[in-house]
């Protein structure tokens, strides 16, 4: 039984088709990503789970419970920490985590809280006023909530909007810290394929309301098998052998001295393709391999050409 | 998907307190809460204190004076318990916190009777503070008309100000912050039809026929009557009593509706909603 099932989940807003039935399962102490570009459905999906948004139709079990009769004592065991939201204005950080420490009775709530705001670094926030945080700090207050509870199930929504590069960077170190001594199941959304490839095992390509694809990061990438070599050789350097190279490899000139050669097995090809490069007697000035991104997959995944 | 009314029905003595936990925060952090209590009650009070001074020197109706600062007083605990369960469900929508709120595990019932706690102790201390400066600035003391009397138009008035102020919150939550003018326009309807200042049968006819149907008509026709004989009308209070307390259960049941037609369309995620 894995820790949470969604069956054909479905969900119209009038016009907009949002979610064309969604099934996907995933298992306890997954990192788990939920990847698509902006209004593909991802925050609907996680909206549904916590309950802030009734679904069309379609089930969805938790924990081996029925969600949409057992949703609060499931709820308890589960938070979310999700961008564009907030916590009380007028409480400080302190007053508002005591507050969710005690919808989500927690135990030893104030060792708790300082746990928590040390691992994301904002201990010195703890008596400011949530109103006159800036939105990053209020982004990590949002992360602490999150995790009062120890969640078993921790949904994150775009969590990392609107964090410098520095803090984003700390923030992905401290979530990945705490997954992996809590084995926390979390299902992570972003439209940063970096992010999502950094922290994520299995990942599900979204896109218009339906999943294109579940699988690894590495497997996914897979999907597009070809490298690309670029080949930058020195200026005034007699390049018409290179142009007309032998054994099929087809060279495309790219530039000045540049020139790209696509390897469908880079594996067996690369060898062979350097020794005919070097007989041409063209000395080189640069070489660079290019090896396919998630998001090269993705867009093919979501023009239907794999 | 449907999700039930019976799992609303659940709470845990935790979450009730995290929620009064913030509400009392909210008291002593938002001066508009402390103001609340004090400053309106006080204006309402002068108000009515310098109005009755006049009319009672100029008028031979005995008691106008017990007439118009009962009623003031009374009135304004309705006030406060309405506006209370209102300003304390909707004070997460002006900060942006129902999404958190929503999606913690917080059960209907949990919400209210934590605003039930807080707003009682509220209505306590505006009372107690109403009463007493009454009691100093016009020789009036509230306490005459008998503990009974008292305690029974204090008890109509708060769960009647609640069944208002849910109403007014659940309005919100289906159709959002812009008809937050209309929901809370509510509350000044029901007053000119309470008979707050003036007996029921000075109105005219129409107006009387709705003013019956108030739990706060009942509530300020007995006082004027304790006033007068010194006894207590039992009957029409029972009433009044019976009426609050089923259009408190209707209340709290379109609230859930409300709750449920605002997840179905999406509303409680939608951010420029607040
Ligand atoms: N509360 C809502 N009301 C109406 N339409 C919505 C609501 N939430 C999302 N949508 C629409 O549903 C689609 C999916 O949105 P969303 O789930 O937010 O996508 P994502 O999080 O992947 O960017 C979008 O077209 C969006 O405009
Ligand atoms: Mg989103």
């Amino acid at each position: 039984m894995s820790l949470l099932e969604i069956h054909d989940l479905r969900k119209r807003y009038g016009a907009v088709d949002a979610l064309k039935g969604v099934s996907l399962a995933v298992e306890r102490g997954e990192f788990f990503g939920l990847l698509g570009p902006n209004g593909a459905g991802k925050s609907t999906t996680i909206n549904i789970l916590l309950g802030l948004i009734l679904a069309d139709s379609g089930t969805i079990r938790i924990f081996g419970e029925d969600f949409a009769t057992r949703q609060t004592a499931i709820r308890r065991r589960m938070n979310v920490a999700a961008a564009f939201t907030s916590l009380s204005g007028v409480l400080t950080v302190r007053e508002n985590l005591k507050v969710y420490g005690g919808i989500y009775g927690v135990n030893n709530l104030n060792a708790k809280i300082d746990e928590l705001l040390e691992r994301f670094e904002i201990t010195d926030l703890a008596n400011r006023k949530l109103q006159y945080l800036s939105s990053g700090q209020h982004t990590r207050v949002t992360l602490c909530k999150g995790l009062i509870n120890d969640p078993e199930l921790l949904l994150l929504d775009e969590c990392t909007l609107g964090l410098d590069p520095d803090i984003a960077e700390k923030t992905r170190r401290a979530l990945q810290e705490f997954q992996r001594e809590k084995l926390t199941t979390i299902i992570f959304t972003s439209h940063n394929m970096n992010e999502v490839e950094e922290l994520c095992g299995r990942i599900a390509f979204l896109s218009k309301g339906e999943i294109l694809r579940i699988d690894t990061a590495a497997r996914i990438k897979g999907l597009i098998p070809q490298q690309i070599l670029e080949v930058r050789f020195q200026p005034g350097e007699d390049l018409e052998a290179v142009r007309h190279l032998d054994g099929g490899f087809s060279p495309q000139h790219t530039g000045d001295s540049t020139f790209r050669f696509v390897l469908d097995e880079p594996e067996t090809q690369l060898d062979a393709i350097m020794q005919r490069l070097v007989q041409t007697g063209a000395r080189i000035a640069d070489l660079q391999m290019t090896r396919p991104t998630l998001e090269d997959v993705f867009i093919k995944v979501a023009r239907g050409e794999i | 998907m449907r999700s039930s009314l019976f799992q609303e029905l659940t709470c845990s003595s935790s979450a009730i307190w995290g929620l009064v936990y913030k509400f009392v925060c909210i008291c002593y952090r938002s001066l508009d809460r402390i103001f609340d209590i004090i400053y309106w009650p006080v204006i309402s009070l002068m108000l009515w204190g310098f109005t009755s001074t006049f009319v009672s020197a100029t008028s031979s109706v005995a008691g106008v004076m017990e007439f118009f600062l009962g009623g003031a007083v009374l009135w304004s605990l309705f006030w406060r318990a309405q506006t209370d369960v209102g300003t304390f469900i909707l004070e997460d929508f002006w900060s942006r916190n129902v999404y958190n709120m929503f999606a913690s595990p917080i059960t209907s019932l949990e919400l209210f009777l934590a605003i039930a706690i807080i707003g009682f102790l509220r209505c306590v201390l505006s009372f107690a503070f109403l009463s007493l400066l009454a009691w100093l600035l016009y020789a009036f003391n509230i306490f005459h008309i008998g503990g009974l009397a008292l305690g029974a138009f204090t008890t109509v008035l708060l769960l009647f100000g609640w069944v208002i102020g849910i109403v007014i919150a659940a309005l919100i939550f289906r159709y959002g912050l812009r008809i937050q003018v209309l929901a809370w326009s509510v509350g000044f309807l029901i007053q000119p039809f309470s008979c707050v200042f003036y007996p029921l049968e000075s109105m005219p006819r129409w107006v009387q026929v709705i003013a019956v149907t108030l739990p706060t008509t009942h509530v300020f026709e007995g006082l004027r009557h304790a006033i007068a004989t010194g006894e207590l009308a039992v009957a029409p209070l029972l009433t009044a009593l019976g009426l609050t307390i089923l259009l408190l259960i209707a209340s709290l049941l379109y609230f859930h509706y409300a709750l449920l037609q605002a997840k179905r369309l999406g509303l409680l995620t939608r951010f420029e909603m607040a």
